[in-house]
This record gives structure tokens, C-alpha cells and sequence, in this order.
């Protein structure tokens, strides 16, 4: 209690604009960009960040370990999508995938793992860590065999927008990558169409609450030191009801599902309802026209 | 990029037309021309009971019946697949399964590859005090199970289960098998421009083959080279014990007839003697001795032998002490002492008549614990893991809940996209196992030492019958458990 009292005091425009955003929902994806640099939805110092970090992004005993550790609820995550609604992207069984803002490669190698996976396309904006998840892709000489891995340094905005279902993807993920990007709205709107009518667009996030700033920013970067410091600006978080907002209304997105997690040290990640309000979460919709 | 780190580093040593000479080795590595490395997915080394019930359980399993397995063995398994005895001769190597582990092998489909004519259930364990006469019983009656008449435990030859187990494996195909092949040594992989290999085992057979695992599993027994090469460290002790063992004739089926056997066991100073059940006549003996004792009764005639097993579950210890400094002579001797000694016959296995040629063998027996089961693509089941003295007869068994927990820890890590090999793929089999063994392998140790214990302030404790309540009352708890746990039969 005493510490969240010291933070409050110093802290006065944050707890404003906090305030402002959970009044009007969709306030901070409709809003100007902040913060904008060239055409990309990627912020320069957020790709500067991540070259640092590049080393150790594939160290699963160290800095990486809670990524590491919530991959697989990933998966889990889309087949509950997927399992949700009685239509699908593919009368296959084989699914294509495109990853953005893949990072060293963590989600893009596990889903090129699957069986029933036919390709994962894997973009990043930053060479360096592409150099890294490039690398790493080495250590497995299946992934190398089977060739259903492809990187490519690029952003969404430099990908071409897909013409037709072939060149679409069933599945695209954003992991933990929204809360990095400066335009929210437009970057979803783009990464959209490249999903395929029937296909899923699923991301991971934090909402942006006292408690999240709280457990990922002073607890988890400064007190425990489990994530790397400067990896979250917490203005940037984008919370649940916001992003239900985002896709309220268009006639081409179903209803999205939505499940929270926490971090319980020992423990792991473990789903627990209701906790999307608070701190990380999943949020998928399903691409319906 | 470490290695071409390292490469670099390495060239500011060495003279330029070395440097040359590496380069180019590094482009042959790269072009086509190179060998591809024969890279599995599992390499299993042991194919002991834990070895093959994991590759069963993973070819069984259509999760993971896709992965490339190898089993690499020192011995002749097609021997060990053709295994036959006549009805009337069984194999001295004998083990309990429990319940759990016959479901278990029933699940991936070899319990029925088992001669099940060979397996005997039993139904009762009697376990007494030789110096006390206290006495604990396992039975279904004195614990008012619902389960009652529950099998607590299978005797099944250690050959009928390999046999059965091979059996099955050849029926789901596709494992590669180096049986008659030594493990020469294991080594890493190595880095090219194309394929990093360096935190990949590779296991050296005589003969110059080399296969690459991405997951190694150490299925090699107590002393497993697998553990060795990964640098895990076991601890633990000798017993300073032989475990003796036999294949014996009896005057009868048992007490109880065929329908409830009974297993017994009796501890003496220098360690339990137990009498378990096979079908018919037959029983197998497990006698924990001094090595000079077990000596002793591998070089007695078969009366003589006969004499001195039937001593040992009757006469007292002292009198038992005694017949052992005979060179000879146990048979006369233990006819004489048994005049003066009352026996209840019912409380006891009936007697030893015969004992099949060859069959007495003994074994050294010790406690051994692995410091982890996990290393980075490493993983050890079985005895590889973990020794426990045989007074439980939870050993194999062991092995199989590590067989189990392996199995399902590659499956969730194959449905997740994960690489099976890495540390943190294999973590939740360590932490389902580890603490799980160590208790076990702590109670039976304890038991041990409170009964080998010839004197010393233990002693009258324990002719109290103290500890033979105390200390059998969690190990029957667990035994008992693990029977009733499951309450089905698999016959
Ligand atoms: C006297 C006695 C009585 C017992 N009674 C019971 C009982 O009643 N119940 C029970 O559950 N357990 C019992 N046990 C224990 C049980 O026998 C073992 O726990 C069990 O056999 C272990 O199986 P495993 O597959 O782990 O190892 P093992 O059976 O030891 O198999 C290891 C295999 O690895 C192979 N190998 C080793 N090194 C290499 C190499 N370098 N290259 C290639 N191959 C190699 C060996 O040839 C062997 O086939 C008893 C043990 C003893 C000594």
C-alpha cells in the first residue's frame, strides 16, 4: 500500500490519461499517433530495444524464461479458437501461418513443429534478432528439412496485401506485440488482410490497469527483474474492451474470445477468468467474410 | 554463431594456410556432397524394461508415433524376443508389478504380448519381525478396502516382460534397433554453415555408426553411460548385501490355493528374505545376505540350499547364524533344531522341496540416486535414475511411472510445438518424479538399515516390535495404495 501510494504522487499524468482512455473505450486506437516514425507501425526505439535483447532472446533458463514458459498456452489458445466455430478457413488439415513480429522465433519455430502446420511465414522489422531466430532455426535439422519455416525481415506494411484466400493465412498471430506498435488501429486493419475468410487473427497483450503496471513494470522488470528492463511502455498497453471495440461493428470479423492469464512464480501461466481486465490476456477473432 | 565466433578467435592462433585449410573444411561440411548426420529423435541406450517400455509407449501413442526412434542394446534381442521356457522352469530374475504398471503396459498395448500363463498374481503379503516376531499384514480384510480380493501385485519374470515388450514393438515397426552394439562413446555434434549440431549428442557404436539425438534417453541400468556423459552426478551408498535369488519347487500351490496367493517376507539382521509367488508349485527367493553368506549358499548342494531357505523363514536367527558357519551339513541340522522349534504353518510359506538347476544367482545391492533425471537433450529413466533395495520390489516399478511421466511430458511438448530435447520441454518430468522417488527410495533405505543393524541401541527397540509397525505402516500404506488406486484387474 505504501508504495502505491508513493507512486501515485509522482505519477499524476499517468493516472490521467489512464482516466481518460477507460471513459472512451477505443479512445487510444482511434486517437493521432503519438508517436510515429516513417511508415511503419514500428516504433524506432522499440526496435533498438529489441536488438539489445537479441542474445538472449533463446536463453529459456534466464530473461526469456516466462515467454518461454507461456508459448504453449499459445497453441492452446488457437485450437480453442478454432474448435469455437463450426467454420474453417481450410476443408485441409493443414494450416498456414503468418507470425508477425516473430522475435527470435520462439511461436514461428513451435508452429512450424505441428504436424498439421503447411507453412509459417515469420516477420520481424529488426535484422538482428532475425539474425538470431535464423540461427536458432539451425540447432533442428527437421525444421530445416521440412522447410515450412520462412523469415523475412519485414514489417506488415511491407508485406503485399494478399489478393486472393490462396495467398492468405488461416492463422495470424500477433504475440506480445501490440503493446509495442505506434497505431494500433491501422496496424490491425492491415495485419486483417492477410487473414483468410473463415481464418483466425489471435494476439497477445497486457491491459494497461494499476495492477498490470504495477506487476509488469515494477515488479517483473525492476523487482524480480524476469523481463528486461525498457521492454514495456505501459501507455502503450491496450486493454480488452478496447480492442473488442476495434472490431465492434465490422461486419467481417465474428465475436472475438478473450482469455486472461497470469504468471504465478513455480507455477507457470495458468488461465484464470476474468483476468483479462487486469493483466495479460488473449484476444482471438475469426475472420467471417 | 558462437562456434563462428569461436572459429574466428581460434584463426588468430593459427597460421594462415591452416586457417585455409579450415575454411575449406567448413565449405565441404556445406556442399551437398557432405553426409547427411543420422539425426533421430530419440535415441534410446537400454533396452532393459524401462528402455522398451518407453519406445512402446511412444510408437503406441499416434502423438508421438511419428518421431524417429533408435534403441541402442548390448545384448541379443533377438534372443531376448525368442525367450521360451518349458511350463515347469522359470527364469530367477523376477519382479512385482503393481497394478499400476500392468494398466500401464495393458494401455500401450504389450500386456497381452506377455505369456500370462507365467504371471502370477498375489493377493496377501505377510511381512514379520525374525527377531521379535512382530508381524504386519497385507491383506484387503485388515484394511476393510472396498477393493477387497484385489491383486496387490503381478510376479512376472523379468524376460517375460522384455520378451513381451519387444513383441509388441516389432508389431507397431519403425523403431531402428543396434541390438549386440556397444555404446563406444558419446560426443557432440558439430556446427556448420548449414546445421548446428553442437548441443546435439551423438552416440558412437563400435563400427564407426553415429547417431544424432535430439532427445538422448539413458535406459542403461545403475550404471549408465548416458548419466556419465552428461555429467549427473548420483548419489548413495552399498548395502554391503547380495541380493540372492532362486527359482524353488514348493510342497503346494499356497495356502490359499491358486486364487489367493501370498507374498512373505521375513526380516533378519542381516537383511529380508522374501518367498514370492509364481503360478503352480513354484516360488522365487529374494535374499538380502552378507556377500560372505551368499556365498556360502551358492556353493551348498540343493538340500543343503533347501535346508537352510526353509531355516530361514522358521528357526531363529541365531540358530540361522549357526547353520551358516557349516561348510555342509544344513540339511541334518535344520531337521534337528526344527523338533525343538513350533512353528505356525499357515503363518508361513509352505515348504521349499526343489530348487531348479542354475537358477541360484546373486546380485550386489545398493541405493543409488541421480542429482537430476534432465540435462539439455538428456533424459534418464529407470535404474539409469535410481536403485532402490529390492525389500519393496518397487524398482522396475520406478521405472515405469519414470516411462509413464517421459511419455506424456513428449507428447504435450510434441501437441505444443515444442523441441523435445531442450531442458524445458523435459522439466515436467522431473518435477512429477523426482520427489515421488526419493520417498520411496528414503523409506525402503530406512527400513534396511533399521533391521541390518546386528546390534547397538536399535536392537531392543526393535525385538519391542516397535519398528516393524513403524516403519512397514508407510510402506504398506503406499503399497497398498498403489494396488487399490486402481481396482481393476487386468486379468
Ligand atoms: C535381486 C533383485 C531383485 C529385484 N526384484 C524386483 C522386484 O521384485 N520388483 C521390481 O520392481 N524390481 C525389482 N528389482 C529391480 C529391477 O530388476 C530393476 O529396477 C529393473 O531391471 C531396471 O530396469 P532398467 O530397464 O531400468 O535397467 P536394466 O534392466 O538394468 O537394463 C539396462 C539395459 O541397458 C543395457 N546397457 C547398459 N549399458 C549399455 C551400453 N553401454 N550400451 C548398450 N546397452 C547398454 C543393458 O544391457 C541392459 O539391457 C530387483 C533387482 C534385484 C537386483
Amino acid at each position: 500500500m505504501a508504495a502505491l501510494g508513493l507512486l501515485r504522487k509522482h505519477t499524476p499524468t499517468l493516472l490521467r490519461d489512464g482516466v481518460r482512455t477507460s471513459r472512451t473505450a477505443s479512445a487510444i486506437l482511434t486517437a493521432p499517433a503519438r508517436w510515429t516514425s516513417s511508415s511503419s507501425s514500428v516504433n524506432a526505439d522499440e526496435i533498438s530495444h529489441f536488438n539489445a535483447l537479441a542474445s538472449t532472446w533463446w536463453d529459456a533458463h534466464g530473461s526469456s524464461r516466462i515467454l518461454h514458459l507461456m508459448n504453449p498456452l499459445r497453441h492452446d489458445f488457437i485450437r480453442s479458437c478454432r474448435a469455437s466455430s463450426p467454420v474453417s478457413s481450410t476443408s485441409e488439415t493443414k494450416l498456414r501461418y503468418l507470425d508477425v513480429g516473430c522475435g527470435g522465433g520462439i511461436f514461428a519455430e513451435s508452429a512450424a513443429r505441428l504436424l498439421d502446420t503447411s507453412t509459417v511465414t515469420a516477420i520481424d522489422p529488426s535484422p538482428m534478432i532475425l539474425a538470431v531466430a535464423k540461427r536458432h532455426a539451425q540447432k533442428d535439422p527437421t525444421l530445416m528439412s521440412t522447410q515450412k519455416l520462412t523469415y523475412l525481415n519485414a514489417s506488415i506494411e511491407t508485406l503485399p496485401i494478399p489478393t486472393s484466400p490462396i495467398e492468405q493465412f488461416d492463422i495470424v498471430s500477433l504475440f506480445e506485440v501490440i503493446e509495442h506498435v505506434d497505431q494500433p488501429a491501422a496496424f490491425l486493419d492491415r495485419c486483417g488482410a492477410f487473414v483468410k475468410p473463415g481464418g483466425w487473427l489471435v494476439m497477445s497483450t497486457i491491459a494497461r490497469t494499476w495492477t498490470s503496471w504495477f506487476t509488469t513494470n515494477l515488479v517483473a522488470e525492476d523487482i524480480l527483474g524476469v523481463v528486461p528492463k525498457g521492454t514495456h511502455d505501459w501507455r502503450k498497453y491496450i486493454n480488452e474492451d478496447e480492442l473488442r471495440g476495434h472490431f465492434r461493428g465490422k461486419s467481417e470479423w465474428g465475436a472475438p474470445r478473450v482469455v486472461g492469464v497470469v504468471y504465478v512464480p513455480g507455477l507457470g501461466w495458468k488461465e484464470v477468468s476474468g483476468s483479462e481486465k487486469i493483466g495479460n490476456y488473449f484476444f482471438g477473432v475469426q475472420r467471417i467474410a | 554463431m558462437d562456434g563462428l565466433i569461436r572459429s574466428r578467435t581460434a584463426a588468430a592462433y593459427v597460421c594462415r594456410s591452416c586457417t585455409r585449410r579450415s575454411q575449406r573444411r567448413l565449405q565441404r561440411d556445406y556442399s551437398s556432397a557432405a553426409p547427411r548426420p543420422d539425426t533421430y529423435d530419440v535415441v534410446c541406450v537400454g533396452g532393459g524394461p524401462a528402455g522398451l517400455s518407453l519406445l512402446t509407449a511412444l510408437r503406441a501413442n499416434p502423438v508421438t508415433s511419428h518421431l524417429r526412434i533408435a534403441l541402442v542394446e548390448a545384448q541379443d534381442l533377438s534372443k531376448t524376443k525368442s525367450w521360451k521356457l518349458p511350463p515347469n522352469k522359470f527364469s530367477n530374475r523376477c519382479s512385482s508389478l503393481t497394478p499400476s504398471s500392468a494398466l500401464f503396459l495393458d494401455k500401450i498395448g504389450a500386456w497381452h504380448h506377455l505369456e500370462r500363463s507365467r504371471v502370477q498374481g498375489y493377493q496377501e503379503m505377510q511381512v514379520w519381525d525374525g527377531v521379535s516376531g512382530a508381524r504386519i499384514e497385507f491383506d484387503w480384510a485388515a484394511d476393510s478396502s472396498p477393493a477387497a480380493g484385489t491383486t496387490i501385485a503381478y510376479m512376472t519374470e523379468n524376460l517375460n516382460l522384455t520378451s513381451g515388450l519387444l513383441k509388441r514393438l516389432a508389431e507397431l515397426g519403425q523403431v531402428s534397433v543396434f541390438d549386440n552394439a556397444k555404446v563406444e562413446k558419446i560426443s557432440y555434434g558439430e556446427e556448420t554453415e548449414a546445421l548446428d549440431l553442437s548441443q546435439w549428442p551423438v552416440v558412437h557404436l563400435a563400427g564407426g555408426k553415429q547417431l544424432h539425438a535430439r532427445l538422448l534417453v539413458g535406459a542403461d541400468g545403475a550404471n549408465s553411460p548416458v548419466r556419465s556423459f552428461a555429467g549427473i552426478e548420483a548419489q548413495g551408498w552399498d548395502y554391503g548385501r547380495h541380493g540372492v535369488v532362486a527359482t524353488l519347487e514348493m510342497e503346494g500351490e499356497g495356502w490359499g490355493g491358486d486364487q489367493a496367493k501370498i507374498a512373505y517376507q521375513r526380516f533378519l539382521p542381516t537383511g529380508p528374505v522374501a518367498m514370492l509367488p509364481l503360478p503352480g508349485n513354484y516360488s522365487t527367493l529374494v535374499w538380502s545376505t552378507t556377500p560372505e553368506n551368499a556365498a556360502l549358499l551358492k556353493s551348498l548342494s540343493a538340500k543343503d540350499f533347501l535346508a537352510t531357505v526353509n531355516a530361514a523363514f522358521r528357526l531363529s536367527p541365531t540358530d540361522l547364524e549357526f547353520m551358516h558357519t557349516q561348510g555342509s551339513g544344513q540339511t541334518d541340522e535344520y531337521a534337528w533344531r526344527m523338533e525343538h522349534t513350533p512353528v505356525d504353518h499357515q503363518a508361513i510359506p509352505q515348504t521349499a522341496i526343489g530348487v531348479q538347476e542354475g537358477t541360484i544367482a546373486s546380485f550386489p545391492l545398493k541405493m543409488r540416486h541421480a542429482d537430476t533425471y534432465i540435462g539439455e537433450r538428456v533424459a534418464l529413466i529407470g535404474d539409469a535414475a535410481h536403485t532402490i533395495h529390492p525389500l519393496a520390489g518397487q524398482g522396475l516399478n520406478q521405472g515405469q511411472g519414470d516411462v509413464q511421466s517421459l511419455s506424456k511430458t513428449i507428447e504435450y511438448a510434441v501437441t505444443h510445438g515444442q523441441d523435445i530435447g531442450v531442458r524445458m520441454s523435459l522439466e515436467p518430468y522431473l518435477s512429477e518424479r523426482y520427489a515421488a522417488n526419493h520417498l520411496l527410495l528414503g523409506v525402503c533405505d530406512k527400513i534396511h538399515k533399521l533391521y541390518s543393524v546386528g546390534s547397538g541401541p536399535l536392537v531392543p527397540l526393535r525385538s519391542l516390535g516397535l519398528n516393524a509397525v513403524n516403519a512397514m505402516g508407510p510402506l504398506k500404506t503406499f503399497i497398498m495404495n498403489q494396488a487399490a488406486g486402481n481396482g481393476i484387474k487386468v486379468f
